[in-house]
């Protein structure tokens, strides 16, 4: 028998008592717990450290934990420069075990992230990821992904083969095109 | 008849492949055919010679393992490794696993670089956080803090509360074999973690699980190793990679390549055997529907079915064949005649008389290439039904008829081995028979002279092997029965012989096969042999089908 220790903080009455020790029950019991518990001490980090990182804004949804989402600034040097990207984090009852699933809500041209769903191709979303892993390191992933972009295992195929034919031209200015129709915050 | 030349040259060879390694504790009681025939009162010359060319092809080029074999060698060779690089044994196990279980090329690994190697195992020594004295250290996953008994860290010292280290690991056995290569969580660490800590940390069933994998990677990373692949059976078998014949038997009884761990096929290769078995998967189903619901148009031969109607078949334009289902002759000489429309008395009387001959209208449906393909496949697929059968009268005869019979004809059971060495001899003539055909199949119709010679061969060895099987058979139960001693002798003379003739008729058949379609070349040596043995089969065989003239 095992008994989780109940968490003191204002989360929702969360309520675990495992019986048994199968694997089962007990990782069961320590998802509940654990991806919870995790996930506000993240929110807490990013509420104290707001400003350690101007290029990431993380916001909880209000009334789910388990739903984030960010605003990231295109990196400099890049087309994506002076950009706000949105991004949307749905958060696994598994994590930090299992990887957030993440995808862009804004337009962006990119070799591996999914023009029409936003979806991203990067190896730590799926299998090199690992529990040490925050919700803020994969922004900043997100961010070195922007910078560094992978043309041979592209999600956007047009994208990916300007880049491998070698045109960096064409490649520069379709992704500042929607870097300017979709990524600008809006001026006043 | 051949005996002589035969026996000469099988001599010969005996003496390259010396049976020192056959495996005499060997309880398999399948297909082995003991070469000792001093009972047998018959022609002790000629049995000899084909005795020594069968245990030719019994020679033990491989070992099969029992799980604890398995086990038993996993831990020597993690103990030599432990002993010679003076290291723990843990550390011995992932190193033994990165190369692939191969102790000598982790000795050249470790001696050429062994930095190196540290880091590719994850087997590093320098912390890379220092140990505190603090009381309380907060685990990088769930991030609360601890008091330090509750925290555990790989070699690399990264602190993690043990709660989450037993939800990744348990994660990590759960995803499958990868957990034995698992690393500590932080990105860049290379620490690997490490048996002593799975030991400690996880349930008893998902350690249960690591070790099943552990052992299956001793199997299957090992290149001269395999997992027998019948069903159910938890055998491996080691294979001395480069000698001879590829086809194994393992303990339970099964036969199988261990090239391509399809079941055993020798004398036909590889490639032939995939591509058969292949097209029997894609074709067979359809090919038993259309065999059992559809009748070929007699005139364009395309399968049709009959889904309602009358018997006046019409069939589809271009062809517009008119016919009689039940006879498949012209509709047009059909009518009140032939006892109207509906039934067709020609064909019942015809069925009758017997003049209907089903194997003419075969041959004639042959021609198409679908019924190509069926001719082969029956045959294939008969022989291989009629394997099965002939294993368990082996079986049966083992175990309860030689004794009914040993007791009958007042003989000693150790005298009755010739009828085990029959019906072993019938299971593999069957085997190798069997995938003749698809071997057939695969032959190119246009080279005529192979096509006939081989076919000359297969139907041959195939003649002896039917004669061989009805006297084993059919002759054998007389003698189960009523039958005198004396006939008994005459019977056991007679079936032995046979054993041999056919033993022979299929040897030849091996030969001239592997002749044609040899893929990997032998030693220089067994060449030569080989091709001693080859020149005198095939002026006999010459000889004896009076085909001298023709081929030389």
């Amino acid at each position: 028998m095992r008994i989780y220790r109940r968490p003191n903080h204002f989360l929702q009455n969360v309520q675990v008592v495992a019986v048994g020790s199968s694997y089962l029950v007990q990782s069961a019991a320590y998802k509940m717990q654990a991806s919870r518990a995790r996930l506000f001490k993240e929110y807490k980090e990013v509420q104290r450290e707001k400003s350690a990182d101007p290029d990431i804004q993380l916001v909880c949804d209000d009334s789910n934990i388990f739903k984030w989402t960010a605003l990231i600034k295109g990196p400099s040097e890049t087309p994506y420069e002076a950009g706000v990207f949105q991004l949307a984090f749905s958060v696994p009852e598994q994590y930090p075990l299992q990887p957030p699933q993440v995808r862009f809500l804004t337009k962006i041209f990119h070799p591996n992230v999914h023009f029409k769903t936003g979806e991203i191709c990067l190896d730590i979303l799926k299998n090199a990821w690992s529990p040490a892993w925050t919700l803020q390191s994969v922004c900043r992933a997100i961010i070195a992904l922007m910078a560094h972009p992978e043309p041979d295992s592209p999600l956007n195929c047009d994208s990916g083969n300007l880049l491998r034919s070698g045109d960096i031209r064409g490649f520069q200015s379709m992704a500042r095109m929607y870097t300017n129709l979709a990524a600008m915050p809006k001026k006043g | 008849m051949d005996s002589e030349d035969d026996m000469h040259d099988a001599n010969d060879v005996e003496e390259f492949y010396s049976s020192d390694d056959y495996d005499d504790d060997d309880d398999d009681d399948d297909v082995v055919v003991e070469s000792d025939n001093d009972d047998y009162a018959y022609d002790n010359d000629s049995d000899d010679a084909s005795g020594k060319l069968t245990s030719i092809r019994h020679q033990k080029n491989y070992t099969v393992l029992k799980e604890e074999d398995i086990r038993q060698r996993q831990e020597d060779d993690i103990a030599r490794i432990s002993a010679v690089l003076s290291i723990p044994r843990v550390s011995a196990c992932m190193l033994l696993r990165q190369y692939k279980w191969s102790v000598n090329n982790v000795h050249e690994a470790w001696f050429s670089d062994e930095d190196r190697v540290r880091k590719a195992v994850g087997l590093v020594e320098e912390r890379a956080v220092e140990s505190q004295n603090d009381k309380e250290l907060t685990c990088e996953i769930c991030f609360e803090s601890y008091p330090v008994d509750k925290i555990n860290s790989a070699s690399c010292g990264h602190p993690y509360c043990c709660t989450c280290w037993a939800a990744y690991i348990s994660t990590s056995i759960n995803d499958g074999p990868g957990c034995l290569t698992l690393r500590c969580p932080v990105p860049s660490c290379d620490a690997a973690v490490s048996q002593d800590m799975i030991n400690t940390l996880v349930s008893s069933e998902d350690r249960e699980k690591y070790y099943r994998y552990l052992l299956r990677s001793y199997i299957e990373d090992n290149r001269k190793t395999k997992w027998c692949p019948a069903p159910g059976c938890d055998c491996a078998v080691e294979f001395d990679v480069g000698s001879g014949s590829h086809d194994v038997s393992c303990l339970c009884s099964y036969s199988f390549c261990w090239n391509c761990t399809e079941e055993a096929h020798r004398p036909v290769d590889c490639e032939t055997v995939s591509k058969w078995i292949l097209k029997n998967t894609a074709e067979s189903e359809n090919m038993n529907w259309i065999l059992a619901n559809s009748k070929p148009c007699p005139k364009c031969k395309r399968p049709i079915e009959k889904n309602q109607g009358c018997m006046h078949m019409t069939c589809t334009p271009p062809c517009k064949f008119e016919f009689c289902w039940l006879c498949l002759g012209v509709w047009s000489e059909h009518g009140e005649r032939t006892g109207g429309f509906y039934a067709c008395n020609r064909y019942e009387a015809a069925k009758q008389e017997g003049a209907y001959d089903e194997s003419e209208k075969r041959r004639e449906m042959a021609k198409n290439s679908l019924e190509r393909y069926t001719h082969y496949y029956e045959r294939w697929a008969t022989n291989q039904s009629s394997r099965q059968k002939a294993l368990a009268d082996l079986h049966q005869m083992q175990n309860v008829h030689l004794e009914k019979l040993s007791e009958k004809h007042k003989i000693p059971e150790s005298q009755l081995k010739f009828v085990v060495e029959a019906w072993s001899q019938i299971v593999e003539c069957r085997r190798v028979l069997k995938w003749t055909y698809a071997y057939g199949f695969y032959l190119p119709e246009h080279d005529n002279t192979k096509r006939q010679f081989f076919e000359y061969l297969q139907g041959e060895a195939e003649a002896n092997l039917e004669r061989l099987h009805q006297c084993a058979e059919k002759e054998l139960q007389n003698y189960l029965g009523d039958g005198t001693s004396e006939d008994f002798n005459s019977f056991r003379t007679k079936l032995a012989g046979l054993t041999s003739v056919t033993r022979n008729y299929f040897e030849n058949l091996r030969v001239a096969m592997q002749r044609v379609g040899k893929r990997a070349r032998p030693k220089y040596e067994d060449q030569v042999k080989a091709r001693r043995i080859q020149a005198v089969e095939f002026v006999i065989i010459a000889l004896i089908s009076g085909k001298w003239d023709e081929w030389v």
